[in-house]
């Protein structure tokens, strides 16, 4: 095959000569004490997480009134602060708040919630109003406008679908569906072998095939765990994101996921479990990245498409709309920005936002990566205080 | 993936045919393209160009007193017109009704192998094309014979240099080698009696003739048998040798249904073929009926015209130049008209590399955002004041096939039976947290999330497999 017309036909390939677009700068050059090359790093909580039993205005006398099954007994909340305090299972986020290191921000939802999980995801992601449609990704768009021509790991994406947030017009983000994929190149032949060998053979080449993938391999070979994860797959995405961080690749954007948040029915308990997973990685993740150094170069953002209904429907909680957002690291300030939930003022049964997701978008752009949110179609105006 | 499907992406390029497959059932569908019209007419690109001789040798001589720019200029034109000539062709792969012949058209010109970069009179590559065309169902002895007498074969195999005493043998070889009967059935005396038989066989108005002057008269010894044979005798012979239907048996089976097929089905179809007297339609009638009732699928990786004519079909794409598809399949190892050598392309395992995995990947990316594969914005949209960037521009519209009246799992279902051979529990969960329980077909975006999920099975490794 012509290499030169295999190039031009999309424009899109760099093929094993990859080269750095020029915002890409190894960090690990910088004494890492200075704030240089700084990383976002998504954690979308799949579901609808239940702001309220998560950051709980436990002094709320309506709080109890309103979730007579499900509400979290005062006395077992953590880390209490203005009224507001965490759920139990989120021990450590109480410790990083207390280090300084990490940010709440309370009643965050955009105007006209969409209460599908599908399409309030689709908002979340695109940054587009509730009645406008974009079909790329917010982050998509930045990559967009941030990359020379594209860089296949600007992005980075732990999952095993492509995420529409990252989805822009070039090719700028891996998804990687399985982190131990990134092992297979140390000679591995462990591939399971299907009864069609036709089939074997495609898949074996289409696990050779993620384009960038000598950049990974380059990032890991150059940095190791330092510490021990927790075995769960939200930990392993974030032990391999650290990996990466700390082997300089140097992409601008991480994004991973965690489902389970959907609890329509028994939330205790699956709540609880889910909150601790999350707990638990985020901390064994913070800890890392504290010990090399390299936390004010990352913010973590824990998010979800949707916060739950003010009111439980006996051992659950329907979907609803406003719920907090965590900012880890990067530098931010360590408080709690905006009002505690006003659950005297609801809109049908639920929370009134009171800041749009967008201002934290434009702020985390803006901040942490020096870009003008306007460019990709934002209006809000950055959330002050967070940095 | 639903049978009508499967056929349709077997029998044509894409799903297209899958509809009329499930109404008139598949032996109507054969006949019905068994008795296919065909466009005779000869394509404008190709009027002013000479045919005759008479007309060729006129116009070497004109291009030989041009100076160098004049002569450049007509060379272009040249290539433009062999660039023209393939996207007529596929334009035919892309539009006729009953598709196969074409798809039997494509098989034969990887069989009979000519090169336009060495045939460079398009008319010839023309000529060649329509004797395909027009047999792509008759007789296989017949078309043979036709096929060695053609200008473009006698031309790229070298025969306008085979003369009585300065015998050149690549013809007579490749048609024992890679057009009939295969290695290891014939003797190197066979191949040079062959080339003393085609001597002299040389380039015509409509086809090659003998020229008096460099024939070889004498008498030859072909497979045993001795005489004055000349090319149509050759084939004779040939066909009557025990081995002659197996290799295009193989073939066969390999360019429509497994990339190994076992040499039991290659002998007990190549039998039958000797058994109907290499009649291709009632052969291909007996495959394709017999291995439909099989239910056997994913033994095939998908060559690189399918690839892209699915993906167009399924975004029902409009208006696109075919040069699109022309210079994808350049990319991806397909060029028309232009193997790499006589031995015509392999196919199976050897349609993807790494590389080639990473362009089908990208190629539906692009596709599936609405872009084109070629990165030129159309004039009229250049205009001055334009602040939107380039990329949006060359932007267009996709959609794709679904029932709106579903939701999330009859959508995952419709799209896996019609791309998908086989679908495991991780891609069907993958496929539902892409498309969730509460998505809305009838949402003004759902037909983006439909692509989303679309652009993510064509990049599953079992997208790539019939």
């Amino acid at each position: 095959m012509n290499r030169r017309n295999f190039l031009t036909l999309t424009g899109t390939f760099t093929g094993g000569m990859l080269v750095l677009p020029s915002f890409l700068h190894a960090f690990g050059t910088q004494d890492s004490l200075v704030i240089g090359e700084q990383c976002l790093v998504f954690i979308q909580l799949n579901g609808g997480n239940d702001g309220l039993n998560t950051f709980i205005p436990y002094e709320d006398p309506l709080y109890y009134e309103f979730r007579t099954k499900i509400a979290l007994n005062k006395d077992a909340v953590l880390g209490k602060n203005k009224g507001m305090a965490f759920h139990p299972a989120l021990k450590d986020f109480a410790q990083m708040q207390q280090n300084g290191d990490l940010s709440v921000i309370q009643n965050v939802g955009y105007p006209e919630p969409v209460r599908s999980h599908f399409r309030s995801q689709e908002i979340w992601q695109t940054a587009a109003d509730s009645n406008k449609y974009i079909n790329e990704g917010w982050l998509g768009r930045y990559l967009d406008l941030q990359c020379h021509d594209h860089q296949p790991t600007a992005g980075i994406n732990l999952d095993s679908i492509e995420n529409l947030a990252l989805k822009g017009l070039e090719p700028n983000t891996i998804t990687v569906k399985d982190p131990d994929r990134f092992k297979i190149k140390s000679n591995k032949e462990n591939e399971k072998l299907s009864d069609n060998p036709q089939l074997d053979f495609v898949r074996k080449i289409a696990n050779s095939v993620v384009e960038g993938s000598d950049d990974i391999q380059n990032a890991l070979k150059q940095s190791k765990t330092e510490i021990s994860y927790p075995k769960t797959g939200l930990s392993k995405n974030l032990e391999w994101i650290a990996r990466l961080v700390k082997g300089n690749l140097n992409s601008k954007v991480y994004y991973t996921s965690l489902g389970g948040f959907d609890t329509h029915d028994n939330q205790l308990s699956i709540h609880e479990r889910k909150l601790t997973e999350l707990n638990d990685a985020v901390f064994s993740f913070y800890t890392d990245l504290k010990q090399a150094q390299l936390l004010q170069n990352v913010t973590i953002v824990v998010f979800s498409e949707f916060g739950r209904r003010v009111k439980d429907n006996g051992s659950g909680t329907d979907h609803g709309t406003a719920a907090p957002m965590f900012v880890i690291g990067g530098s931010n300030k360590g408080t709690i920005l905006g009002n505690n939930p006003n659950l005297a003022d609801l809109d049908n049964g639920d929370l009134k936002h009171q800041i749009d997701f967008r201002s934290v978008y434009a702020s985390l752009l803006q901040q942490k990566m020096g870009f003008d949110y306007s460019k990709i179609g934002i209006k809000n105006n950055p959330v002050s205080g967070l940095f | 993936m639903k049978k009508s499907n499967l056929w349709s992406l077997r029998l044509g390029f894409s799903g297209k045919e899958a509809a009329k497959i499930k109404k008139i059932g598949l032996e109507k569908f054969l006949k019905k393209s068994y008795n296919s019209k065909f466009d005779t007419q000869l394509p404008a690109f190709l009027q002013d160009w000479p045919k005759t001789i008479a007309e060729l040798k006129e116009y070497n001589e004109y291009v030989k007193k041009l100076d160098r720019e004049e002569r450049n200029k007509i060379q272009k034109k040249a290539t433009n017109t062999r660039e023209e000539l393939r996207k007529w062709w596929i334009a035919k792969m892309q539009n006729e009704e009953f598709p196969l012949r074409e798809k039997m058209v494509c098989f034969l010109h990887n069989h009979f192998v000519v090169s336009s970069n060495k045939v460079t009179t398009s008319y010839w590559i023309y000529q060649h094309n329509m004797i395909l065309r027009e047999n792509a169902f008759g007789n296989f002895k017949e078309m043979t014979k036709q096929m060695v007498k053609s200008n473009a074969i006698i031309k790229y195999l070298d025969n306008v240099d085979n003369k009585k005493g300065k015998i050149n043998e690549n013809l007579s070889r490749e048609l024992l080698e890679l057009f009939t009967i295969g290695i290891g059935n014939y003797t190197e005396e066979d191949v040079k009696n062959g080339a003393k038989a085609l001597a002299g066989l040389n380039n015509g108005d409509e086809g090659a003739v003998y020229r008096k002057n460099t024939e070889d008269n004498s008498n030859k010894t072909y497979f045993g048998r001795t005489g004055n044979w000349k090319a149509d005798n050759l084939v004779d012979i040939i066909f009557e040798q025990k081995n002659i239907p197996y290799l295009i048996t193989r073939k066969i089976l390999k360019w429509f249904l497994y990339d190994t097929p076992s040499e039991e089905l290659v002998k007990y179809y190549g039998d039958y073929f000797r058994k109907v007297n290499f009649e291709i339609a009632p052969l291909l009638t007996k495959i394709f009926t017999e291995e439909y009732a099989k239910d056997i699928s994913g033994n095939k990786i998908k060559d690189p015209l399918v690839y892209i004519s699915q993906l167009i079909d399924e975004l029902q794409l409009k208006d696109y130049d075919e040069a699109m598809i022309v210079a994808f399949l350049k990319q991806q190892g397909m060029d028309l008209y232009n193997q790499v050598n006589v031995k015509g392309w392999d196919g199976g395992n050897s349609w993807l590399t790494s590389q080639v995995y990473l362009q089908r990947n990208n190629t539906s990316d692009l596709l599936c955002s609405g872009r084109s594969l070629s990165k030129k914005v159309p004039n009229m949209m250049m205009g001055e004041e334009n602040s939107k960037p380039k990329k949006e521009l060359e932007k267009r519209e996709v959609r794709i096939n679904y029932d709106f009246e579903g939701n999330n799992k009859t959508i995952i279902t419709e799209l896996s039976n019609r791309l998908l051979f086989t679908v495991n529990e991780s891609m069907q969960k993958d496929m539902e947290s892409l498309l969730k329980y509460d998505f809305d077909p009838k949402d003004p975006n759902a037909n983006f999330a439909v692509i989303r999920l679309f652009n993510y099975i064509t990049k599953l490794p079992e997208y790539q497999l019939i």
